[in-house]
């Protein structure tokens, strides 16, 4: 069943990518991202000091940022991939925005690996679930080093805005999530990894009281 | 054909954007038609007679439903006041009948309208929990793919991926923009031909 899914999913990413989505070269949202990044890192400095960059702050700006454009993007993403039906469990969450999320929005397809949580179906077990999405190209990175001060590869994750976009767009189809990177080619490792972790499905609004 | 309202509910139950047409076949005295909702499910002679009550005693602009509301004198706040009201009732309706649906259909089921001796509600809604809600008259068919439209097509393009409105939208915020009333009207026009007045 699962890899039903996946080739289905596959096949709508490809689809969607060829026929509905606008496109811009890549190189413009690489350099665009790029000089965000780097203007942040002049940006945020640590206390008492006018040069060194707060990493920290840094990455949580971009999640912040992410975020915002999550919570937007999930209604052109919903709009463009029409007919996809619900989800109805997390497995085939994490399929979709691989194979047609990622792909919609940046033409790569990461890989979903490290599943962790009760099997398919049994989601209501309880007990964490989680998966990590392995980016093998990542557009927003082409061409980047970080700087060599010696903590930004132990601090920066670079393309943090993905965790907030992640985050934001899963928001609004009533899942809450939280999503980190793992492993950055960037800091030296060996591949590009997030680790996306549910953290509960949330609840309809209720209207608030008339009196 | 004819459409009376259109109203769209974000996902913290709150009526972010709501537009009346007058509608011109129902009565030519050109009382609102938001009598439509009022007079739901009363049996047509009934309703003829009522509506010859109304025309006497509020020839004018002021509709409308809840018996109650016709003491209100006719006035502009009071207008507001009534389609606040009736976004309410109509928020409520949906949302006790989208339970009943799911409770008896499945967790994916949704309905699509339902209506009454007057009236036609059709509904849909988005996976992010946007409820875009349609009023017309009875004869009009199933909706479902043109408020599909309104969304794909208006609303992200228009209020979503505008730059300038808010991403979450209290009190309909940055919704009533020009590009999308624009858009939405020329579309409703393209949809019931005869083009409709806005109220």
């Amino acid at each position: 069943m699962a890899t039903a899914t996946t080739s289905k999913a596959s096949r709508m990413g490809e689809e969607i990518w060829k026929t509905r989505v606008d496109k811009i070269s890549a190189e413009v949202l690489t350099l665009t991202y790029g000089t965000l990044v780097a203007q942040l890192c002049r940006d945020l400095t640590l206390p008492n000091t006018a040069s060194q960059t707060d990493y920290l702050a840094v990455n949580a700006e971009l999640d912040r940022m992410g975020y915002a454009i999550g919570l937007r993007l999930i209604e052109d993403f919903l709009a463009k991939s029409q007919n996809t039906g619900h989800c109805s469990n997390f497995r085939e969450v994490a399929e979709v925005i691989s194979k047609v999320g990622f792909k919609m929005f940046l033409n790569v397809v990461p890989e979903v690996r490290g599943w962790q949580g009760p099997p398919a179906g049994e989601e209501g077990a309880g007990g964490p679930v989680a998966f990590s999405l392995v980016l093998e190209e990542n557009p927003l990175a082409e061409f980047v080093e970080l700087p060599d001060d010696g903590r930004a590869q132990d601090e920066l994750w670079y393309s943090n805005v993905l965790c907030g976009v992640l985050r934001g767009a899963l928001e609004m189809v009533q899942m809450q999530v939280e999503a980190r990177f793992t492993s950055d080619v960037l800091r030296g490792h060996e591949s590009t990894e997030m680790r996306v972790t549910l953290v509960r499905y949330l609840q309809d609004e209720l209207p608030a009281d008339d009196d | 054909m004819s459409v009376y309202s259109f109203f769209i509910f974000d996902r913290h139950t709150e009526c972010i954007y709501s537009r009346r047409w007058v509608d011109k076949h129902l009565n030519a005295s050109n009382r609102p038609n938001s009598s439509a909702l009022g007079h739901g499910d009363v049996p047509a002679t009934a309703k003829k007679a009522m509506k010859d009550r109304d025309d006497v005693r509020s020839p004018a602009l002021l509709p409308t439903n809840p018996p109650h509301d016709r003491s209100f004198p006719d006035s502009a706040a009071n207008f507001i006041a009534i389609i606040v009201v009736q976004a309410k009732l109509i928020f409520g309706t949906l949302f006790s009948l989208r339970r009943m649906v799911r409770q008896l259909g499945g967790s994916e089921d949704q309905f699509l309208s339902y209506r009454t001796g007057e009236y036609k509600l059709h509904y849909f809604e988005t996976p992010t929990q946007l409820k875009f809600v349609m009023l017309t008259d009875t004869r009009v068919g199933n909706m479902r793919t043109v408020l599909y439209q309104i969304w794909a097509t208006l609303y992200v393009e228009y209020v979503v991926k505008s730059p300038l409105s808010p991403t979450e939208h209290p009190g309909g915020l940055g919704v009533a923009n020009e590009l999308f009333e624009g858009g939405l009207e020329r579309f409703i026009e393209s949809i019931f031909g005869v083009p409709q007045t806005t109220q």
